[in-house]
């Protein structure tokens, strides 16, 4: 067996943060090997390392048999290693053919960029991985992003690679498109290249790959064929045993606050019904593309429901817009700090009050800046917010205190209802730990909260119901009595069992 | 340090001080070489003939800051079609002209809804709407006047543009400088304001702070024209008739002075403060070179000119202070 | 504009459809429609409009346009945009009014233009593209200064009587077709080539689509951003060459609004201003039809006043239709 690429001891850490230990991997022409694990394992830092998009601190990489210095994407594309991430670096004006050949147009001998001959290899392309070329001509924004993904394979496989990276290819397509997806990588194999495929997808792994790699807390936990591996031993493989607190004393749940029943939300959500009750903490768990952040944006009015209905406080609503949500006393904190949450080069002082400027409002419009220094200073304070002063920006905070000041802002609020969308996200443990206290907290006193969450443990150690989604269906609600990581994964990669309280 | 060290630094912290330091630079250097420059007289007046430029660039400012591509280009022609709008009421419609300028005034912060309508509602790019309007209302002016200016107003209208309160024209202090005071309160110390700069800074964030970004947006372009009615007002006094053509070409220098006083084409930054100092510069130079007697037209080119050291110069601190930074950290 | 050779399929569809798609095609088309139908309307209400005399009026009156649009649709592809072009329009006015008036041969007048052109676009250039500075701001600023530029090469005077070298480019005809329409031909046919077929005429469109996904790709985003301005600058130096043909008068207002007519042609043609998707072919037509209007309102006898009125709404309605069926697709 040829070996194309291999990994031998790579370790990578981050500030001090083991990302990677003494990692192993190798990759042989003509398998599709996969590569699992949780968020967090490693994954995504063994990929960018490569590709060439990271430098490993100690440990060495071979590249068909010589060892090799992946210093950059472009070192690692042109030696043959190509990459196509999860959300493709497209030309959204441009048709797919030019896609394909920008930067590296083919020209005649005059210069020109040769139409004819790009087309030709082009319908090559596509013919070698099985794919009628219909769309060649069609501007790339308009196609959906399966056949954005293709054309991206395809000009992988214009440049001559023998490796191709696919990173969580299958996490938005549909299942028509996964199928299409499949049909190309298994052509890619036949043709001895070597795919590395990332996924969550359990059941995916059986269908595709050759070989499977798990990865847990930055270590490789085992290479295994596919056929000899059973989906059960992988699930433990990848789950591992997750220490769970033990409830709060003094807790009280109380009546459903949120009644949500066959919500609709295109494209994603198909038909979700749950209830949300005063004091708990409903967790959400699902993969990237499962649902999850689309039933919030519908609660908090970013997006429209196509249907359903919401029931709150026992009145049946509908949410036009943010504004109308906290309104109601429902609050999200969304799940991009930097892009959705903070302004970052705004002062703390506004950034606790931009979600209250109305209660602020004095005579003519004024703000009460003194109640605004107040209610910031007590929010600095109750949430330990480490910053030199309210008028510092936001963006020279760590991420943790930037978390913990986005969490401010709707503290103020006083919400019934918080959503919670991946709230510890590239946060260290401290602010991990504070912050989950203070959920705690917020349910003792009668809000009821939702935490949207990638993190299996975070999930386990915070909730008192976990509902599952799959595809835009619920597939499991779970007691906390009942949750374990286990069952988590299985209802998360569809399977879907009886459990108690599963809506039908 | 040295001087040249010391300057940069100022220029890098804080535009405002930057410009007061231009300012006062450029006052010396006409004060030392152009006779009746540095009089009081000379002063004092010199401030009337940045009124109507200052209340556009005023109005450009809350626009830009407002981000997302913000910028009115129609502010010339606005200022053209409201001055009309107050000559045909007075001398057309029979109105008196104290009941006309405020109509006059208002019409203009119509045509900035319509404007503000056209960019928030149907969703056409600000640049593109506002440099359609700035041919449309530009044109509608000539047409209504047949580019014959309106004049025969009332002599008693003119002491708004042409009066004084101890030898400071009178437009300054009863029109620029409240229209100033209220508009840094706006920014400052009001929702609105607050709204404003988190709207320009990240237009996503604000969304989800369950900010109105679209009322917001509309209120800036409406209070824009709002902004070049009046100084059509002004002008209209100033020189004693209504020209359809009296706010050709400002657009450009009213964005101008925004960017000079420090507000970021990007939106999110800059203040009323320093737009004022901006207006300040430009008048000092414009009324400098022309006592010098030098052509009006270098006052452009040396806005020019000011406009783009100044911005490279911001541009490439920014850059050091970019590469100094991890080192200092 | 059916026969234009460099649209001909060399591959077939590949080579027509690749330059960005149906959706820039069928604005064309409406473009074109819009044209026809005001020329039938113009022809069938006064009789006068499809006379060679009165269509080579409109020819000769939308070719500096054309010429300079050609190169401000490359700059606003890359998602920049040129206020300047006004401005510099003056100055190599200036310049080749000088170049003239002292009896200089036709050909070192049009290396003057050329060249003139060149170079202020290029400082343009430079500063956008080693300055950082934004492409609003930085012309904005050029703008005024080669405003005062104009006015004080010329001091306070205009030239006048020009000896009638340039009056070929300004008023011959061949074929009954204005000399400088078919130089706006010609180039509009050269910028199709560069924007179908060279590689650099690709990656400008790639730089304006994504400009980060473009430097990843290894596209020279300096040299891209040197070439649009510098070659707008070139085009501004034709269209000098045409507008002083024509008016054989050089004054320090000339060009003034010439900016505004030039992003409208544009706009018009179909280029969307947040850079990425258009057609050089769409701003030429743009520039065919804003003179078209002009000639229509003179022909209903409509003051000229009115046309600003006209092209402002005519904007307005071409991108607000376009913003509606984007919706519509959307939907």
């Amino acid at each position: 067996m040829t070996i194309l690429l291999a990994a031998d001891k790579v370790s990578k850490s981050f500030g001090g943060v083991h990302a990677l230990r003494q990692v192993d991997f190798e990759l042989r022409a003509g398998e599709v090997h996969a590569l699992v694990g949780q968020n967090g394992a490693g994954k995504s830092t063994l990929i960018k390392i490569l590709s060439g998009a990271l430098l490993a601190d100690t440990g060495q990489i071979s590249y068909e048999g010589r060892r090799v210095h992946l210093s950059s994407p472009k070192v690692a594309q042109d030696m043959g290693i190509a990459t196509v991430y999860q959300d493709p670096l497209v030309y959204p004006e441009l048709n797919a053919m030019e896609n394909i050949f920008m930067g590296r147009e083919l020209r005649d001998r005059f210069g020109h960029v040769d139409w004819r001959a790009q087309h030709q290899r082009a319908t090559q392309l596509f013919t070698e991985l099985g794919v009628a070329p219909t769309f060649l001509l069609e501007p790339m924004g308009r196609l959906s992003i399966g056949l954005q993904q293709l054309v991206l394979i395809a000009k992988a496989l214009s440049y001559a690679s023998k490796v191709i990276i696919l990173d969580e290819p299958t996490a938005i397509l549909t299942q028509g498109e996964t199928e299409r997806l499949f049909t190309v990588v298994r052509r890619l194999r036949d043709a001895r290249l070597g795919v590395i495929y990332i996924s969550h997808r359990i059941e995916e792994l059986f269908a595709i790959a050759d070989r499977v790699t798990v990865m847990k807390d930055s270590e490789v936990r085992g290479t295994f064929a596919a056929a000899e591996i059973s989906r059960d031993r992988l699930i433990d493989l990848m789950a591992g045993h997750v220490a769970r607190a033990e409830m709060q004393a003094g807790r009280r749940i109380g009546d459903p606050i949120l009644t949500v029943r066959g919500l609709v939300v295109p494209p994603r959500v198909k038909g979700v019904s749950f209830d949300l009750r005063r004091g708990e903490v409903l967790g959400m768990f699902g993969l990237v593309g499962s649902g999850r952040t689309d039933i919030a944006h519908a609660l908090f009015g970013i997006t429209q429901p196509s249907e359903g209905t919401i029931t709150f406080e026992n009145a049946d609503v509908s949410v036009a817009d943010p504004q109308d949500a906290l309104g109601k006393g429902i609050a999200y904190l969304p799940e991009d700090r930097k892009a959705q949450g903070l302004f970052l080069r705004l002062p703390v002082r506004f950034e606790l009050s931009a979600a209250i400027l109305r209660w602020l409002r004095r005579f003519l419009g004024a703000v009460d800046r003194a109640q605004e220094e107040r209610t910031g200073r007590d929010l600095v304070a109750a949430l330990a917010i480490r910053t030199p002063g309210l008028e510092t920006p936001a963006n020279a905070l760590s991420g943790g205190n930037q978390q913990k000041v986005l969490l401010g802002r709707w503290l103020a609020r006083q919400p019934k209802i918080l959503m919670l969308d991946e709230p510890t996200r590239g946060v260290d443990v401290a602010a991990k730990e504070e912050i989950h206290d203070r959920i705690f907290q917020l349910a003792a006193g009668g809000v009821a909260i939702i935490v949207i969450s990638s993190e299996l443990p975070e999930i386990l150690k915070v909730s008192d119901r976990i509902l599952v989604m799959h595809e835009g269906h619920v597939t499991a609600v779970l007691d906390r009595s009942e949750a374990t990581s286990e069952a988590l994964l299985r209802a998360a990669t569809g399977e879907r069992r009886e459990y108690a309280g599963t809506p039908a | 340090m040295r001087p040249g060290a010391f300057l940069l630094r100022l220029a890098s912290t804080d535009r405002p001080r930057f410009l007061v330091l231009v300012l006062a630079l450029t006052f010396i250097v006409f004060a030392l070489t152009t006779r009746d420059f540095a009089t009081i007289y000379n002063t004092f007046n010199m401030t009337q003939y940045g009124v109507e430029i200052g209340l556009l660039a005023l109005g450009e400012t809350l626009v830009i800051i407002s981000g997302g591509g913000s910028i009115d280009l129609s502010v010339g022609s606005v200022l053209s079609l409201s001055g009309v709008v107050l000559g045909m009421l007075t001398m057309w419609l029979r109105l008196d002209v104290w009941v006309a300028a405020p109509l006059g005034v208002l019409s203009g912060g119509a045509l900035g809804a319509l404007n503000a309508f056209l960019i928030t509602r149907v969703g056409i790019p600000a640049l593109i709407v506002t440099l359609a309007t700035l041919y449309a209302y530009a044109s509608a002016a000539l047409v209504l006047t047949d580019t014959v200016p309106i004049s025969g107003l009332p002599q008693t209208y003119f002491v708004l543009g042409q009066g004084q309160v101890l030898g400071v024209p009178l437009q300054v202090v009863v029109v620029f400088l409240p229209v100033a005071l209220v508009l840094h309160a706006l920014l400052r110390h009001t929702v609105f304001g607050r709204a404003l700069y988190g709207v320009g800074t990240n237009e996503v964030a604000a969304r989800f702070a369950a900010i109105n970004v679209q009322a917001l947006r509309f209120w800036v372009f409406t209070l824009s024209g709002l902004l070049a009615g009046l100084a059509a007002a002004v002008m209209t006094s100033r020189v004693a008739s209504a020209r359809p053509d009296a706010g050709f070409g400002y657009e450009l220098q009213a964005i101008t002075i925004a960017v000079l006083g420090g507000t970021s084409i990007m939106g999110g930054e800059g203040t009323i403060l320093g737009t004022i100092l901006g207006v300040l510069v430009i008048t000092v130079l414009s009324n400098g070179l022309q006592l010098a007697g030098v052509h009006p037209i270098w006052q452009l080119g040396a806005v020019g000119v000011v406009l783009v050291m100044t911005v490279l110069l911001n541009q490439w601190l920014a850059r050091r202070r970019l590469r100094t930074a991890p080192r200092a950290a | 504009m059916r026969a234009l050779p460099l649209e001909r399929p060399g591959t077939p569809a590949a080579g027509l459809r690749s330059r960005g798609a149906a959706l820039v095609r069928s604005r064309e088309a409406t473009v074109v429609a819009f044209i026809v139908l005001l020329g039938l309307y113009l022809e069938v209400a006064t009789g006068r409009f499809l006379t060679l005399d009165n269509l080579g009026n409109v020819l000769l009156s939308s070719a500096g346009t054309a010429i300079v649009a050609l190169g401000m649709t490359l700059v606003i592809l890359t998602g920049g945009i040129d206020v300047s072009v006004g401005s510099m329009l003056g100055v190599v006015s200036v310049a080749v009014g000088y170049a003239a008036a002292a009896g200089w041969s036709l050909i070192a007048i049009i290396l003057v233009a050329l060249a003139a052109g060149t170079l202020l676009g290029s400082v343009n250039g430079v500063v956008i593209a080693f300055g950082g500075i934004m492409p609003i701001i930085a012309t904005l600023g050029t703008l005024n200064i080669l405003r005062a530029l104009t006015f004080q090469l010329l001091r306070a005077k205009w030239i006048s009587d020009l000896p009638a070298t340039l009056s070929t480019f300004g008023l011959g005809l061949a074929l009954h077709v204005p000399v400088a329409a078919w130089v706006a031909l010609g180039i509009t046919l050269a910028f199709l080539y560069l924007a179908v077929r060279r590689p650099l005429g690709r990656h400008i469109y790639a730089i304006g689509g994504n400009a980060e996904a473009a430097r990843l790709a290894g596209i020279d985003l300096v040299r891209a951003t040197l070439f649009v301005y510098a070659i707008t600058g070139m085009l501004v130096g034709v269209a000098a060459l045409i507008y002083v043909g024509q008016t054989g008068i050089v004054q320090s207002n000339s060009g003034v609004g010439f900016e505004l007519q030039v992003i409208a042609a544009v706009v018009l043609g179909g280029t969307s201003i947040l850079g990425g998707r258009g057609s050089v072919a769409g701003s030429a037509l743009g520039a065919f039809l804003v003179a078209e209007i002009k000639n229509g309102l003179t022909l209903l006898n409509i003051s000229g006043l009115a046309e600003g009125m006209v092209s402002g709404v005519l904007i307005l309605l071409a991108v607000g239709l376009d913003r509606l069926r984007a919706r519509g697709r959307r939907a």
